[in-house]
C-alpha cells in the first residue's frame, strides 16, 4: 500500500513536469521541420532535422533585436542595482521617517500598469526625440527595476549581521566605507538573484517596448510579435528565435533556482 | 517630495553606526535615498499627473489638444467597447486566478514528495512563469491552430470534437485562460511549495499518529502555514491579470470580435491605432485605479509584521 502511494506519487509528479515541458519540447521540435512538415496534418513527431530555420533566423533582423533587447536590459539592471542596493541599505540599516510609507509607495510603482505610463511617456520621449532609442526604454525599465530591486535587496541586507558592520566602524571604517567593504560583499548573492531577475523581467516586457520602440531599438519581443503579420506566419524562423530567445531565460532560471521563492514574491518569502 | 527634509528631521539616530556619523553621515544619508527617489518620481509621479492631465483633453497626436473636462470618461463610460473590455478583464482575473490557485496547491503537494529527480521536475515546472509572455503566447497560438495544431490533433485522439479556439469568442476566452493557467499555475504552485516547507514535520507525525483524516490534516496543520502564500500568490495573480496585455495581443490580437480584448488592449488600440491619446489616459486611469485597490489590499496583508510567518522554503 505505502509503495502504491509513492508510485502513484511519483507517477503524478511526471505527469505534471510533462504537462509544463510539452509545449516547450514541442516549439523546440518545430523549429527543427521544414515549412511542410510544420504544416502537416496530422502532426509530425519524427522527422529529419533541419537547421534552415536558425540559419534563417540568423540572417533575419532577429540578432539586431535580441542586441537591442540585451543592451536594454543590461543597462536598466546596471542602474537598478546600483541605485537599489544604495536604497535597500539604507531602508534596512537607518530608521527613516515615513520608511513604511515609502517602501509600499516603492510597491506600488512595481504594480503600476505598464498601459498607464505608456501614453505619457510616449509623448514625452515624442517631444524629446527619444522615441525608438535605447535610452527610452532604458529609463522606463528603470521604473520597474528599482522597485522590485529595492525590495529584494532590502531583505538581503537585513540577513548580514548588524555586528559585524558595528565592527568596522569601530575599525575606522566611515559609513560609505562599511557599505561598499562590508555590505556590499556580504549580499554579493543577493545582488547576483537581484539582477538576475531585473534582466529577465526587462528581455520580457512587451507593452512598453513595442508602443515605444518601432524599428531601431525594436526589442526581440516586439520583433517576433511581428513577423507574424509579413506574409503570413513563417513558423519554423519563429520558433526558432523563440527557442533562441528562451535560452539565455532557461540558464539564468537555473542559475537563480534556489531563489526563485524570493525573486518571485519580492523578498516577501524566502 | 520631501525626502531631504525627512532625513533631517528624524529624531536622533537610531542605532550605534548612525551616532558615528556625523555631517559626511548626512551626505551618504543622502545619496542613499535622494538619487533613487529622484528617479522614481520623475518616472512615475510626473507621468502619471501628465497622463491625469492628457485625459481631460481631446486629443490626437497631430492635432491640437482641445480641453473636453471629463468628456473622456464620460465618452468613455457610454462605450459598449469599454464594458466589454471591462467585463473580459474581470472574467479573464477571475477564471485565471482561481484555476491557477487551485491547481497551484494539487501541484504543490504534489512537488512537495521527495525522490530523485524532484530537483528537475521541479526546475521544469517552474520554467514557464519566467519565459516571456508573448513568447508563450505565440508558441500556444501555434499549438491552437485551427488546421495543423497540435491542441486539436491531441483531442481527437482521445475522441473529443476539435475544438475552434481563437476563432469562437467563447473557445477564444478559454485559450487565453489556458495559456495564463499553463505559465502561471507555477507561481502559485511555487508559493505553496514554499509553505509546506515551512511546516513543521513534528506536526505531520503527530497528525499521521492520530490517523488524522486528509481534510483534517489539510485544514489543521498545512492551512496556517498556506494561509500567506496563497494570499500573496492571489493578489500578485490578480494584478498581473487585470494589465493582462501580451498573451492575448499575441494570441487574438482582441479578437473575435473584441471578445478578448482586455483593457490594456483597449488603451493601446486608442493611443497606437486611433492616435486617442486623451482616451488612451483615461482608459489607463481606470486599470490604474482597479489595481490601486487591489494593491492597497495587497500592502496591507504583507505588512513587515507579517512577513514572520514565513520564513524558509524550498
Amino acid at each position: 500500500m505505502k509503495i502504491l502511494k509513492r508510485v502513484l506519487g511519483v507517477v503524478l509528479a511526471l505527469f505534471v513536469a510533462a504537462m509544463f515541458l510539452f509545449p516547450l519540447l514541442w516549439v523546440v521540435l518545430a523549429s527543427f521541420k521544414t515549412k511542410l512538415e510544420l504544416l502537416a496534418v496530422p502532426p509530425v513527431f519524427i522527422f529529419q532535422p533541419t537547421l534552415q530555420n536558425y540559419i534563417n533566423a540568423f540572417n533575419s533582423d532577429f540578432p539586431m533585436q535580441v542586441r537591442n533587447s540585451l543592451i536594454i536590459a543590461i543597462s536598466s539592471t546596471v542602474i537598478s542595482i546600483i541605485l537599489g542596493s544604495l536604497t535597500a541599505y539604507g531602508f534596512s540599516r537607518y530608521a527613516i521617517k515615513g520608511s513604511d510609507f515609502l517602501q509600499f509607495w516603492i510597491l506600488s510603482l512595481r504594480m503600476l500598469p505598464a498601459i498607464a505610463v505608456v501614453v505619457p511617456f510616449y509623448l514625452v520621449f515624442r517631444m524629446l526625440g527619444l522615441l525608438d532609442t535605447h535610452i527610452a526604454l532604458i529609463l522606463v525599465y528603470c521604473l520597474f527595476n528599482i522597485s522590485f530591486a529595492v525590495w529584494v535587496l532590502k531583505g538581503f541586507f537585513d540577513e548580514i549581521p548588524l555586528e559585524l558592520e558595528e565592527a568596522a566602524m569601530l575599525d575606522g571604517y566611515s559609513p560609505p566605507q562599511v557599505f561598499l567593504r562590508v555590505a556590499l560583499p556580504l549580499a554579493r548573492s543577493g545582488l547576483a538573484t537581484t539582477a538576475v531577475f531585473c534582466l529577465i523581467q526587462s528581455l520580457n516586457e512587451f507593452l512598453l517596448a513595442v508602443s515605444l520602440t518601432t524599428r531601431v531599438a525594436e526589442t526581440a519581443p516586439v520583433g517576433l510579435s511581428k513577423v507574424q503579420t509579413l506574409m503570413g506566419v513563417d513558423w519554423g524562423l519563429l520558433s526558432a528565435a523563440s527557442v533562441l530567445f528562451m535560452l539565455p531565460i532557461v540558464i539564468f532560471t537555473i542559475i537563480v533556482r534556489n531563489e526563485l521563492v524570493r525573486g518571485m514574491s519580492f523578498g516577501r518569502m524566502k | 517630495m520631501a525626502q531631504e527634509a525627512m532625513v533631517s528631521k528624524r529624531d536622533g539616530p537610531a542605532t550605534a553606526m548612525e551616532a558615528a556619523a556625523g555631517f559626511r553621515g548626512v551626505w551618504w544619508r543622502r545619496l542613499l535615498f535622494v538619487p533613487t527617489f529622484g528617479l522614481l518620481l520623475l518616472l512615475a509621479i510626473v507621468p502619471l499627473i501628465f497622463s491625469l492631465g492628457i485625459s481631460l483633453f481631446n486629443y490626437s497626436i497631430g492635432s491640437k489638444p482641445v480641453w473636453v473636462g471629463l468628456g473622456n470618461y464620460l465618452n468613455m463610460f457610454t462605450d459598449p467597447q469599454f464594458w466589454l473590455a471591462t467585463r473580459v478583464t474581470v472574467q479573464f482575473t477571475i477564471a485565471a486566478v482561481s484555476i491557477e490557485v487551485v491547481l497551484g496547491i494539487l501541484f504543490g503537494f504534489v512537488m512537495n514528495q521527495r525522490f530523485t529527480g524532484m530537483g528537475i521536475i521541479r526546475l521544469i515546472v517552474f520554467l514557464p512563469m519566467m519565459l516571456a509572455p508573448l513568447v508563450v503566447g505565440l508558441f500556444w497560438r501555434f499549438m491552437f491552430d485551427q488546421t495543423f495544431g497540435i491542441v486539436d490533433y491531441l483531442l481527437t485522439q482521445i475522441g473529443l470534437p476539435a475544438i475552434p479556439w481563437l476563432i469562437d469568442p467563447f473557445w477564444a476566452r478559454v485559450a487565453v485562460v489556458v495559456v495564463d493557467v499553463w505559465q502561471w499555475t507555477p507561481f502559485v504552485t511555487l508559493l505553496v511549495l514554499a509553505g509546506l516547507g515551512t511546516v513543521p514535520t513534528d506536526l505531520l507525525e503527530a497528525a499521521t499518529l492520530d490517523r488524522a483524516s486528509n481534510w483534517m490534516k489539510f485544514r489543521q496543520i498545512y492551512w496556517p502555514y498556506l494561509r500567506f502564500p496563497l494570499l500573496l500568490a492571489l493578489l500578485f495573480r490578480s494584478i498581473d491579470t487585470l494589465k493582462m496585455f501580451d498573451s492575448p495581443f499575441i494570441l487574438t490580437g482582441g479578437g473575435p470580435g473584441n471578445y478578448t480584448s482586455t483593457l490594456s488592449i483597449l488603451g493601446y488600440r486608442h493611443q497606437i491605432m486611433f492616435f486617442n491619446v486623451g482616451m488612451a489616459a483615461a482608459i489607463s486611469w481606470v486599470v490604474v485605479i482597479i489595481i490601486n485597490i487591489v494593491t492597497n489590499i495587497l500592502v496591507k496583508l504583507i505588512t513587515p509584521a507579517k512577513v514572520g510567518q514565513v520564513h524558509t522554503g524550498l
